[in-house]
């Protein structure tokens, strides 16, 4: 019974007095309760007030994803100069992780909200376009006074409509570790697939990692593979398994024969960068973006084209400026993206604190390109092997699909998953469907 | 005394059965329901409507096009899609075995942490503490702690590599990946079990361990007699809970594998996010989140109909 | 008390395994936030041994943190309540009542659980801009509710059928009502139960990130789960700043279990008092 008396109505078997009662246990949950309710109830009403995406003409909400505070630099000198012309106007700049903005983007707009200027991946604008997150530019674009600096590369069409715009480009070479070529006594960078295996070797027995690339299975190892696909003799307007064949055997050498960790398959972008930066990896496939973080290197290091000839294509990326199709403010957007990204203090701005090539054709000889050797390195290869990203040939609402699809391949083909025969004839038979219009 | 013995022995997995008049408990019941709807009205509206959509974006061609207006009905064919592009086999057979590590290792792995710490040992406080911080840690942070660990200049490989041995590829080997993400993932839920078991373990009455004790039980059999017969409607819940997650689970992959090598990571999850929110086609990924849901259905029977057997044992 | 036994020579053990499962990984995050960008690819014992700094610890302690920490005390608190309010009551049923719709609801509260997340941002996110719930804590706090109720609801359930219905039935016998019954003897009983429910509740919420990450438009208002979720990019990974952050962020949820954790010890030895 002793259980029972314990607990037989307490509230009647019990003095506590009033005080007591509020002071015991369950009075303080039902204060912290009452608490937290109310302060629920404050910042509701606070946050009303307050407008959110798009603007009154007082304000412009610009979308970027730009973390590392000196590539930021960008985002802040773009605001600054849009500012100083437009006296009355404040820039909100709003950072979105870049594997969310997509999403961001889209679920925005199926609420019919977003903000007035949108710096994406350019290589993702006809997914964007297609989702009714964009506006079109053709307005603007052809009362713009300097549009015809910009190459065909850099603009983005859906749909027969003009939708972002690219200040910069953005592509890969081959990073190199000059000290470590020194080394092992290899006189100059190679130029071709043989003399890159060759030195590949040479770091190999020397006990030094060749090469590092991306193995992630996903739209960046497309982005990377492209190279060596189209090299191969590749294309997506004339896809053939044995063109795949041959790029997934070199690239499966490279792990089978130790120049290639085939921890790779782990890596996005960045990690191979941060790797050859440790000093004991001979070369790196890997983008102008790097440039700030190459200068922490404590060796001294170059930059050459791939050893791809002229066969080999390069992706020109870079970021995409585009007006938010929910943007109150659409002029004032424009006049942001045409001071803040696509006038040449812009560039200029991106190319010394991000490393992005200026895409404007009167920045070509300007002094500021052709003074560095990294950023002429990159430049120098933009006509020559240039290609647009994504491929046109890829219907816009399955490039996502196709990006996968390699990605996935090239990680699997590195990871030993598959044999390069096998890896080509899964890419074939996908893009029998992906690319059929 | 004897009393109490026997009365406390019927505590243990089983329910009291003393019983007033049998109209009298039904009426009780009925009213009991009402408790239910506060909840019942919060969920219908914030749940199951975006179940609803679910349902319907799967058999519909949803892409961010179309995502603001009306959908064209597709009937199965996202269904066939999936299974016609080759990958549902793999994926199938992954998320099986992902959700049998978890949910096993999770599993035994709380309960026997519940068990060592019920007590006020030194230290207990601390691991609990520890544990818990573990858990709350975002699966982000989590996930990338392990990716160091494991990788090849990591901690698992550099002690191997005192001994001359050349590094193992837990991440990226392509018959270990999938383990390797498996068990940590078990690593992150064990907390959460150790948690449910140990409150459930603290609420068995001291009487019966006395009781065991003076018949004489020794540590293991007190085990395997008193605890483990107490825990079961927890271990019911938590089975549940553990399985679910598993279906669910997608940060640990999205971390250190991205579902690679290749495919070899990719569980019914990961494929539905790759499908929604990679190639934007939500009526596929809508599709694969539903044939995960089919599965889970079944399991819910299971438990459905033991709950039924637990309330004819009443 | 019983439970300070020993339970023989292998939870000691268990104990010692739990702890280097545990500690190692803990470690790992402070070496590494106190380490710079470039010691973090050390091989060797120089991943033990290096010169430690704070500069990952000063670089993200600004006063923008700390209002994204408030903001996660008010997320999760506030999820913490709703959902107990709906939920506890809501398991105290299903544990009471049996028939077809009992059962049914408990099946469809396990499937409720499998819609991914990731699939039920964009509808919640068109029925909160139509309510003008976005960019706003209430959304969030309501989305997450509705995301954690069914598992707290199949949580409280087995504590609420842990309660001696003999006990319900004296007092029912003294003429209390159901509530009544419920609120002073049941309740009190289920206290282990609902108590760990709530800390988890409150830990889940804490840590949840994507209906903060997509429902706050403006990042001014991200908690520090979205805070921590955006170190990690495509385009560079701040690797000490990302561990600093992690233990910055974590250690509200330390004192918050430190200090719960005595008053769950406390009213454990409370319940067993004779």
């Amino acid at each position: 019974m002793w259980f029972k008396e314990e607990h037989h109505l307490p509230g009647v078997t019990r003095t506590s007095s009033g005080l007591a009662r509020i002071l015991s246990r369950k009075g303080r949950v039902a204060l912290g309760a009452i608490a937290a309710a109310s302060l629920l109830i404050l910042s509701a009403c606070s946050t009303t007030s307050a407008p959110s995406s798009s603007a009154t003409p007082s304000q412009i909400t610009v979308w970027h994803y730009t973390i590392d505070p000196i590539q930021a630099k960008v985002i802040t000198a773009a605001a600054a100069a849009f500012e100083k012309t437009h006296p009355h106007t404040k820039v909100n700049s709003v950072y979105v992780p870049y594997d969310q903005l997509q999403s961001k983007l889209i679920a925005a707009a199926a609420a019919q909200q977003g903000p007035d200027v949108v710096l994406f991946n350019g290589g993702d604008a006809n997914t964007l376009a297609a989702a009714g997150t964009l506006a079109p530019l053709d307005k603007y674009w052809s009362a713009y006074k300097d549009k015809s600096q910009f190459p065909d590369s850099t603009l983005h069409y859906y749909n027969n409509k003009l939708y972002a715009v690219q200040g910069v480009v953005d592509l890969v070479a081959l990073w190199y570790n000059q000290d470590l070529m020194k080394k092992l006594g290899i006189a100059a960078p190679p130029t071709t697939i043989d003399e890159f295996n060759a030195d590949m070797a040479k770091a190999k027995v020397a006990g030094d990692m060749g090469l590092t690339v991306t193995g992630l299975p996903n739209d960046q190892s497309e982005w990377q593979a492209y190279p060596w696909l189209t090299h191969a003799g590749f294309s997506y307007e004339k896809p053939t398994a044995a063109s795949l064949a041959s790029a997934f055997t070199t690239a499966q050498s490279w792990v089978n024969n130790g120049y290639l960790s085939k921890e790779a398959v782990t890596w996005d972008q960045t990690l191979p960068f941060q790797q050859f930066l440790t000093g004991n990896v001979l070369f790196a496939e890997n983008g102008d973006w790097q440039a700030g973080a190459a200068k922490g290197a404590k060796f001294k290091y170059g930059v050459v084209p791939l050893p791809l000839g002229t066969d080999g294509r390069l992706y020109l990326g870079g970021t995409g400026n585009g007006i938010g199709a929910f943007s109150k403010a659409p002029q004032l957007a424009w006049e942001y993206i045409e001071s803040g990204t696509l006038s040449k203090s812009g560039e200029i701005s991106a190319l010394e604190n991000i490393g992005s090539i200026p895409a404007r054709l009167d920045m070509v000889k300007d002094p500021t390109v052709t003074s560095s050797a990294i950023t002429q390195g990159f430049a120098s290869l933009i006509g020559p092997n240039g290609a647009k990203y994504p491929s046109a040939a890829i219907p816009p609402k399955n490039v996502a699909g196709v990006q996968l699809l390699v990605g996935q391949t090239w990680s699997a083909v590195l990871g030993g998953q598959l044999t390069p025969k096998d890896a080509a004839d899964k890419v074939m038979s996908g893009l029998n469907t992906l690319l059929k219009k | 005394m004897p009393t109490m013995t026997s009365r406390t022995m019927k505590k243990v997995g089983r329910r009291d059965s003393s019983a007033p008049s049998a109209p009298r408990k039904r009426t009780r019941r009925q009213i009991r329901f009402v408790f239910v709807i506060p909840a019942t009205l919060f969920i219908a509206i914030f749940s199951v409507y975006p179940l609803i959509q679910l349902l319907r974006m799967s058999v519909s061609d949803v892409t961010p096009a179309t995502l603001g207006s009306n959908w064209d009905f597709v009937g199965f064919s996202n269904f066939s899609k999936g299974f016609a592009e080759g990958t549902l086999g793999t994926v199938l057979s992954n998320t099986l075995v992902f959700v049998g590590i978890v949910t096993v290792l999770g599993l035994i792995g709380g309960l026997a942490a519940a068990i060592s710490l019920r007590g006020s040992a030194r230290g207990t406080g601390l691991l609990l503490g520890l544990m818990v911080f573990i858990w709350a840690l975002p699966p982000v942070v989590n996930g990338s702690v392990w990716k160091f660990l494991l990788g090849n200049t990591g901690l698992f490989n550099s002690m191997l590599g005192l001994s001359g041995t050349s590094p193992i590829g837990y991440l990226y080997n392509q018959h270990l990946a999938l383990f390797s993400v498996a068990i940590v993932n078990s690593w992150a839920v064990v907390p959460f079990n150790a948690l449910v078991f140990r409150a459930a373990i603290l609420n068995i009455d001291p009487e019966i361990f006395e009781a065991a004790q003076l018949d004489g039980a020794r540590p293991f059999q007190e085990i395997r007699y008193v605890i483990m017969a107490a825990v079961r409607p927890t271990t019911l819940v938590l089975t549940v809970l553990t399985v679910v997650y598993g279906f669910r689970s997608f940060d640990f992959i999205y971390v250190m594998t991205y579902g690679g090598p290749g495919t070899v990571t990719t569980t019914l999850p990961f494929l539905s996010y790759l499908e929604a929110f990679v190639r934007y086609d939500f009526g596929l990924g809508s599709a694969t989140a539903v044939i995960t849901v089919v599965l889970v259905i079944v399991l819910a029977m299971v438990y459905a109909r033991s709950v039924r057997r637990e309330e004819r044992e009443l | 008390m019983t439970n300070k036994r020993k339970s023989g020579k292998v939870a000691p053990v268990v104990r010692g395994l739990l702890f280097v499962a545990y500690g190692v990984p803990i470690i790992w995050i402070v070496i590494t936030s106190l380490k710079t960008s470039g010691q973090v690819f050390n091989t060797g014992w120089g991943m033990i041994f290096f010169s430690p700094n704070i500069t990952a610890y000063t670089k993200n302690l600004h006063g923008a943190l700390l209002q994204a920490g408030l903001q996660s005390i008010i997320i999760a608190t506030g999820t913490c309540v709703l959902v107990l309010l709906i939920a506890v009551p809501a398991g105290y049923g299903l544990a009471r009542t049996t028939g077809r719709i009992p059962t049914i609801a408990l099946g469809a509260l396990i499937i409720l659980q499998m819609v991914p997340q990731t699939a039920t941002v964009i509808p919640l996110f068109q029925v909160f801009g139509s309510w003008g719930l976005l960019d706003n804590t209430l959304g969030v706090v309501i989305a997450d509710t509705a995301l954690l109720t069914p598992f707290a609801v199949l949580l409280l359930r087995p504590f609420f059928r842990g309660v001696p219905i003999a006990l319900e039935e004296s007092g029912a016998i003294d003429g209390a009502s159901v509530w009544r019954i419920f609120r002073s003897i049941v309740l009190p009983i289920a206290r282990n139960g609902v108590a760990t429910t709530a800390t988890l509740i409150f830990l889940i919420s804490w840590g949840e990130f994507l209906y903060a990450v997509n429902f706050f438009l403006s990042p001014g208002r991200y908690p520090l789960s979205a805070v921590l979720a955006q170190q990690i990019t495509a385009f560079g990974i701040d690797w000490p700043g990302l561990m600093a952050l992690a233990v910055i962020t974590s250690i509200p949820i330390l004192v918050l279990f430190v200090a719960t954790y005595k008053q769950l010890r406390d009213g454990l030895t409370l319940g067993a008092v004779k």
